[in-house]
């Protein structure tokens, strides 16, 4: 008889739920797919019934549901921080004790009313285990050392694990507890630079690109780094731990200058134009700065990183956490770093915990010994071809079914300029699109990123745009041996060499380097074909890939997604499932593009 | 909408165009509404067993998207604000909607029940914004933005109207419609309960406001934050089935 364990994680940001059939991932997605609120926080009672139903299961089928974290124990983080910055929590306690005295406290009692499931069948993992067991569990490697960086889970804030093929399989080792984060000050720096925070983080990584680290050495200021690999940061610069809004102190912005306001134009030296020597002067700062986080943050990463060499040894690193998707460190990571693989989660933020989670009670609790392997992205929801082909014709889109004939018909519309949305299979698990809910264009002129960003996702004009780029023609890029599992899923910003930045501009980036998906056959068949066909026709096997959404909103899940973003877009055509679909006649729908 | 709501609309706009501060809270809220209201509008497309209507419904929501835009560029015209939540509007994130217990408010209502509710809702809006207009604003630009949203909602009152009286049959008046009674009536408890819920946070911002400088203060004196560095995992002799079971 099949046991299956299902995952959630929310109540923080990002809710998600996977179901595990005999410890196979049969299904996982994230609540904002289906409710279209970016990082939806709520439990995850859509993509629970999503998963169930993709199963062929009802909730009383579960044996066991698994919540990421626990409670009671980020409770007390909590209250004892409440106490311990008496009194300048006067603000913090109210809203905290507010909503946890209201909501969070009585989880699972919330769980089993919710999901209508014995309370003698939930569970609760911790929040670095989770993310550990994310990690270790879904990674190729049957022992390793195991990285944890996010902002804060109940205590935890970095983790060191040992994972091994023997019992218990996850060996805790040491951890640094709030409020010391890494994860923390790089949202402090994005809040800075005038993003929102667990949102704006690659935005702060993009606009690096444009400056120099020539504020490296004021970001000392912020932490002592310990001969052991730990660190302690300097709390005078930082109030997450007392500040219900604010994440850096007034001595933060004494060290590293006046913030920029949210929505303030960015306009660095690469992108001037003819903007005032003001604002390319203040943009300059701007970018200087977020590149001397990004090289702190690296520079950090690469210290505990020895730490896990020193203490588990071996020749692999896996890694989870919110850290683990800056791109650019774990480049720097698998360049400069002393392991020879790394691997970290796709989904490395809080959806990933609902997956640990579950894959930690089927191993560590369950028993059952990891099994090694390749770690598919395609787990989220398909679409059917008659529904989908009924609602073309309710909403009145032209439409021709092309099938086996997508690929060619998609190259030539790519090869024309037009830019395309790309629908295939299942949706991706993970913040990335891989080929299954993207953004495609001909990377060959510069032209196709500013449009992109600015008619098309309508986002700032700085964001670079990834390569997708057939496995076996990766020659363009200088990867370091430890990042080629790195690049399957687009978690790694290379060099890259022999002139792409002239043959492929547009997802080159200012800095020369490129965040590649290496796509394999085996991955993404449909999406290999596509990017092998391109190369036929241009002699070049690679897109320009971006996910499909536009600014604020999640990934596009059902083709009614598809349709309302393509509509409010200025995307020339629609491949919906081998289905071409093309704009619908201007009579029908209000004019395209942002107001 | 009566004489008194009307005036209630009249007397607050007087107060919140008036304020660069309060005229973004407004503008943020109401980009956010119409954000909120377009993915309502999508998930009925997807719902609904009316093919005929699924057209309308789409084109309602791209209305929605586009008026959300205008009213978050127009917040941000304003350039006041705090930082936090400038940041996240800048990113156009949308927090909560009309989902409920993982719901959409077209599945709790039912066909009739959510062109009733769109119907009321539009028509509100519509005297609102009439209102609104009618102020003689600092911000022209919001007031221009004003009025073609106007003209889209004047729309959406129509066709929700039409659609309500085709189902209910050509004698029917949609005023007098249980359906719309009962949206009006949904819509009045649900101020209510807004109203209840905030005072009930105010009032117990208050008593826990009380409690942290009474009985957390002491607590001070002991009290320290975790040093850096590294710190040893917590150890849990129990089984791991049990250590599972606990939230602890």
């Amino acid at each position: 008889m099949t046991t299956f364990v299902l995952g959630i994680s929310g109540l923080y940001h990002d809710a998600a739920a996977v179901l595990l059939a005999d410890g196979v991932v049969v299904a996982a997605a994230q609540e904002e797919r289906f409710t279209r609120l970016k990082h939806d926080a709520s439990l995850p009672v859509r993509a629970v019934t999503w998963c169930l139903s993709q199963a062929g299961i009802a909730m009383g089928d579960v044996d066991w549901l698994v919540f990421y974290e626990k409670p009671l124990r980020k409770f007390e983080r909590i209250l004892s921080t409440a106490v311990a910055t008496f009194p300048r929590s006067w603000r913090t306690f109210p809203r905290q004790m507010h909503a946890w005295l209201g909501d969070k406290l009585w989880l699972r009692a919330r769980l089993v009313q919710t999901f209508q499931i014995d309370a003698s069948r939930v569970l609760f993992s911790d929040h670095h285990r989770s993310h550990a067991a994310s990690a270790f569990f879904a990674s190729p490697h049957p022992s390793a050392a195991v990285l944890v960086a996010d902002g804060v889970g109940e205590w935890a804030t970095t983790s060191l694990w040992r994972g091994t093929a023997e019992p218990p399989y996850l060996e805790p080792l040491g951890e640094v507890r709030w409020p010391h984060s890494l994860g923390l000050v790089y949202s402090a720096i994005t809040a800075h630079l005038g993003f929102a925070v667990n949102e704006g983080e690659y935005k702060v990584m993009g606009m690096a690109s444009y400056g120099r680290p020539i504020y490296r050495d004021r970001f000392d200021k912020l932490a002592r780094f310990e001969p052991d690999g730990s660190f302690t940061l300097d709390l005078r610069y930082f109030s997450w731990h007392w500040h219900p809004t604010r994440s850096g102190t007034d001595a933060l912005t004494a060290l590293l200058g006046p913030p920029r306001a949210p929505g303030a134009p960015f306009v660095p030296g690469a992108l001037a134009g003819d903007a005032p020597r003001a604002w390319v002067d203040e943009s300059q700062r701007h970018a200087d700065l977020a590149a001397s986080c990004q090289a702190w943050l690296e520079d950090a990463l690469l210290h505990v990183a020895g730490a896990a060499a020193a203490q588990v040894g071996g020749d692999a690193l896996c890694m989870a956490g919110g850290v683990a998707l800056n791109a650019v460190a774990n480049h720097r990571l698998a360049a400069d770093g002393p392991f020879r693989h790394l691997w970290v989660q796709p989904a490395a933020g809080d959806a990933g915990g609902a997956l640990g989670a579950a894959m930690w009670v089927w191993h560590g609790v369950l028993g059952h010994p990891p099994t090694s392997g390749p770690f598919s992205i395609d787990l989220g929801p398909a679409i059917a071809r008659g529904p989908t082909l009924e609602l073309l014709d309710d909403l009145g889109f032209p439409y021709v079914t092309v099938d086996d004939a997508a690929t060619e018909r998609a190259v030539d519309d790519l090869v024309a300029g037009r830019v395309v949305g790309w629908f295939e299979g299942r949706a991706e698990w993970g913040p990335r699109a891989l080929g299954h809910r993207s953004i495609l264009a001909d990377p060959r002129g510069a032209e196709t990123a500013d449009r992109v960003n600015t008619r098309i996702k309508f986002r700032e004009a700085f964001r670079p745009f990834a390569p997708s780029v057939c496995a076996e023609s990766l020659d363009a890029f200088d990867l370091a041996p430890a990042e080629t599992e790195l690049a399957r899923y687009m978690l790694t910003a290379a060099p890259t060499t022999g002139g792409l930045a002239e043959d492929a501009p547009a997802v080159v980036h200012v800095d020369g380097t490129a965040r590649l998906q290496a796509v394999h056959a085996d991955d993404h068949p449909a999406f290999h074909a596509l990017l092998r066909t391109f190369g036929d026709a241009t002699g070049l096997p690679m897109l320009l890939n971006t996910s499909f959404n536009l600014k604020g909103e999640p990934p596009v899940c059902t083709a009614v997604d598809a349709l309302a973003t393509f509509t409010r877009s200025d995307l020339d055509v629609l491949y919906l499932d081998g289905v071409r679909v093309e704009r619908p006649p201007p009579h029908l729908y209000p004019p395209r593009g942002a107001p | 909408m009566g004489r008194l709501r009307q005036a209630y609309v009249w007397a607050t706009g007087s107060v919140a165009w008036r304020f660069p501060a309060e005229r973004r809270r407004l503008l943020s809220a109401f980009a956010r509404a119409e954000h909120g209201s377009a993915l309502d509008m999508l998930a009925a497309v997807s719902t609904t067993q009316r093919r005929d209507l699924r057209r309308k419904y789409f084109r309602h929501a791209m209305d929605e998207w586009r008026h959300a835009g205008i009213f978050r560029a127009r917040a941000a015209a304003q350039g006041v604000g705090d930082a936090a939540d400038a940041g996240r509007e800048e990113a156009g994130l949308l927090l909560e909607h009309g989902i409920v217990g993982g719901r959409t408010l077209f599945e709790r209502l039912g066909e009739e029940g959510f062109l009733a509710f769109v119907y009321v809702a539009e028509a509100d809006a519509v005297e609102q914004f009439d209102v609104y207009r009618r102020h003689r604003m600092p911000d022209p630009d919001t007031h221009a933005a004003l009025g073609r949203i106007l003209k889209d909602e004047t729309f959406h009152v129509s066709y929700s109207r039409q659609e309500l009286v085709r189902m209910a049959g050509p004698d029917a008046a949609p005023d007098r419609l249980p359906a719309v009674r009962s949206a009006r009536w949904s819509r009045a408890k649900e101020g209510w309960l807004r109203l209840s819920r905030d005072i009930g946070t105010v009032v117990g911002g208050v008593w826990l406001s009380l409690l942290y400088a009474v009985v957390v203060a002491p607590f001070r004196l002991v009290a320290r934050l975790e040093p850096g560095g590294w710190q040893a995992p917590a150890t849990d002799a129990r089984p791991a089935l049990n250590q599972a079971r606990s939230e602890a």
